[in-house]
């Protein structure tokens, strides 16, 4: 089917480059040569492309190490948070049991008071557990998930009944049930959680710079403020933008290979 | 015959032993699943929200040998109350960024909605390299706030900043855009409207995709043209997602603050500094606890309006339904 050139498209094509500016920008300030800032009739390119602020950078903050934290803090959080999610996901979605609702209840107050606005009493329970500047201390909040709960129960809702029931009358336990039945069943869903979790907890900045003081557990997020702060002093904005961009690369361009996933895992995020 | 008897025997005779521990156990099960989530959510959840409360009633110990004092709502009364306040430079600027908060998130929300409407009916068409125009529109809300703020504290930069150095370009005035205190909430609205508006987006995406086709093309023989079908059929039809949207928006809108670290601390003079922000940038200090507490607890009274409303609506009525 042919169609002619639109205003539509054309008004779509204007929006997306203004939403592009800011990242193209960030691209080209962190391959042009610092000392070139950009001018009037020399926007784009400087006299060369050069790696040079990736290397300043690099040089400025631990960044091997900030990428370590990040991965542990993201799949540390991610690992705990399956292994809670499919055990109340499942109560909740197949048993019955005394005081149900009320428990269910209980978990979904996390979804009517973030725990995001509580810092000043969650770092105060974090000092008292002994927990400060550890790996623990910025996942151990998000380990308990009510989103996660709700998903899971969701999930396993519409798996069959006859199906854990043909698998109990093989003499299967609750575990092998699980294995065999609703975890392989319900993998969109995880995937979907995971997206939004590794998303989401890649992206923090407040919680663990709050709950952390060393570089061997801080992530990527609480290294690029520590070069915003020395960025401000002598506004090398060649060697911040560098730095934004090794913080931000590796989910964008997950997003660039997984568009579909990531937009239909979001939209799933909002729970309607 | 003999051996399975005396099987079925031994099975008869075993089975009331067993049966009470298995079903004490089985009864107990579905409590252990749940015990890791309900105990984490009560200690990072629960707990800290009664602990807010009760310490917004309390005045903080001065010195070591003082005990923490009852106030009731004094904390509160003094924030709101600058004449009469132990803490004059606090309650100062306490009204200045309640207010800051509302207009920031309302205006983010009131701009970014109806804006990810349009964008998702631009994007919901026939489309070549609909990939490349829907990466431009959502990647924003893929980056860390931090990270987008830090992109921006390049272009807002006062002399070599990209959108001084497109002004000059054409010849107009530069804008210190952090700066000075008429334009730092702007310049902080502009920048969360441009992250946020793509993640609304995907809500309507969702939303348009599942109006069934053949209303539009009842609508087509009727000969509606294609504003009175977005006024009269998309828009009624996507109320709720509407109304979803307005709400997550509500709630992320209060709680965004992380861009501040990269966008001028919430100044100049307190000029863009939100609630959440400024329990961050005061909480270190044990004297302030009293009321750091209570401004978390107005915070939350806000959040909740929207929060409450929202798991009312839309889960607690689902749930209800289907158990």
């Amino acid at each position: 089917m042919s169609r002619k050139f639109s205003l539509a498209d054309a008004v779509i094509v204007i929006l997306a480059l203004i939403w592009l500016i800011p990242l193209v920008f960030t691209l080209l300030m962190s391959i042009r040569p610092e000392n070139e800032p950009i001018t009037n009739g020399n926007i784009f390119f400087g006299s060369m492309l050069t790696l040079n602020n990736y290397a300043q950078t690099w040089m400025v903050a631990p960044w091997p190490k900030h990428y370590i934290n990040s991965l542990i803090f993201v799949f540390g959080t991610l690992a705990v948070q399956v292994v809670t999610i499919t055990m109340s996901g499942y109560a909740f979605a197949r048993m019955k049991f005394a005081g149900r609702n009320l428990l269910l209840f209980l978990i979904l107050l996390q979804l009517m008071i973030p725990t995001g606005v509580l810092i000043v009493q969650n770092f105060a329970t974090i000092r008292r557990l002994g927990l400060f500047d550890t790996h623990v201390a910025l996942m151990i909040p998000y380990w308990g998930s009510a989103f996660g709960t709700l998903l899971m129960r969701q999930a396993f809702r519409e798996v069959p009944f006859e199906l854990e029931e043909a698998a109990r009358i093989d003499g299967a336990n609750w575990l092998q049930v699980m294995r065999s039945v609703y975890i392989p069943l319900s993998i969109p869903t995880y995937v979907a959680f995971a997206l939004v979790s590794i998303s989401s907890h890649w992206n923090e900045f407040l919680w663990p710079f709050i709950v952390t003081r060393s570089d061997d557990v801080r992530p990527l997020t609480v290294g690029l403020s520590k070069l915003l702060k020395t960025t401000e002093v002598g506004a090398l904005y060649g060697q911040l933008m560098a730095g934004t961009i090794l913080v931000i690369a590796p989910l964008v361009i997950l997003f660039m290979l997984f568009q579909r996933r990531f937009i239909e895992s979001f939209a799933s995020s909002g729970l309607k | 015959m003999d051996a399975p008897a005396q099987v079925a025997a031994t099975q008869v005779t075993t089975l009331p032993q067993i049966r009470p521990r298995r079903s004490l156990l089985a009864l107990l099960f579905p409590y252990f699943l749940v015990a890791p989530t309900l105990i984490l959510i009560f200690v990072f959840t629960i707990w800290p929200t009664t602990q807010t409360v009760v310490g917004s009633l309390y005045k903080p110990p001065l010195t070591v040998r003082q005990q923490e004092q009852f106030v009731g709502l004094q904390n509160y009364v003094d924030l709101f109350d600058s004449t009469r306040t132990t803490r004059p430079d606090i309650s100062a600027v306490f009204t200045k960024i309640l207010i800051n908060t509302l207009i920031f998130t309302v205006s983010t929300v009131l701009v970014s909605v109806p804006l990810a409407f349009v964008f998702a009916l631009l994007l919901n068409r026939r489309l070549r390299y609909l990939g490349i125009w829907r990466f431009s529109l959502f990647y924003p809300a893929l980056l860390p706030l931090i990270g987008a703020a830090s992109i921006w504290s390049f272009i807002y930069a006062d002399n070599i900043g990209l959108a001084n150095t497109v002004l000059r370009s054409f010849g107009l005035s530069t804008v210190q855009w952090l700066n000075i205190q008429s334009m730092s909430l702007l310049s902080v609205i502009i920048v969360i409207i441009w992250k946020q508006t793509g993640y609304y987006m995907i809500f309507y995406l969702a939303g348009l995709q599942s109006i069934p086709r053949d209303i539009y093309e009842a609508a087509d023989l009727d000969g509606a043209n294609i504003w009175q079908q977005t006024r009269f059929i998309t828009l009624p039809l996507l109320r709720r997602t509407t109304l979803f949207i307005m709400v997550v928006a509500f709630t992320a809108g209060f709680q965004m603050v992380e861009q501040l670290e990269a966008l001028g601390l919430g100044g100049p003079n307190d000029s863009s500094n939100l609630l959440l922000y400024y329990v961050f940038q005061k909480f270190s200090d044990p004297r302030n606890w009293g009321y750091v507490n209570a401004i978390t607890v107005i915070l939350l009274l806000i959040l909740m309006l929207f929060t409450v409303t929202n798991f009312y609506f839309f889960e607690w009525r689902r749930i209800k339904d289907e158990s």
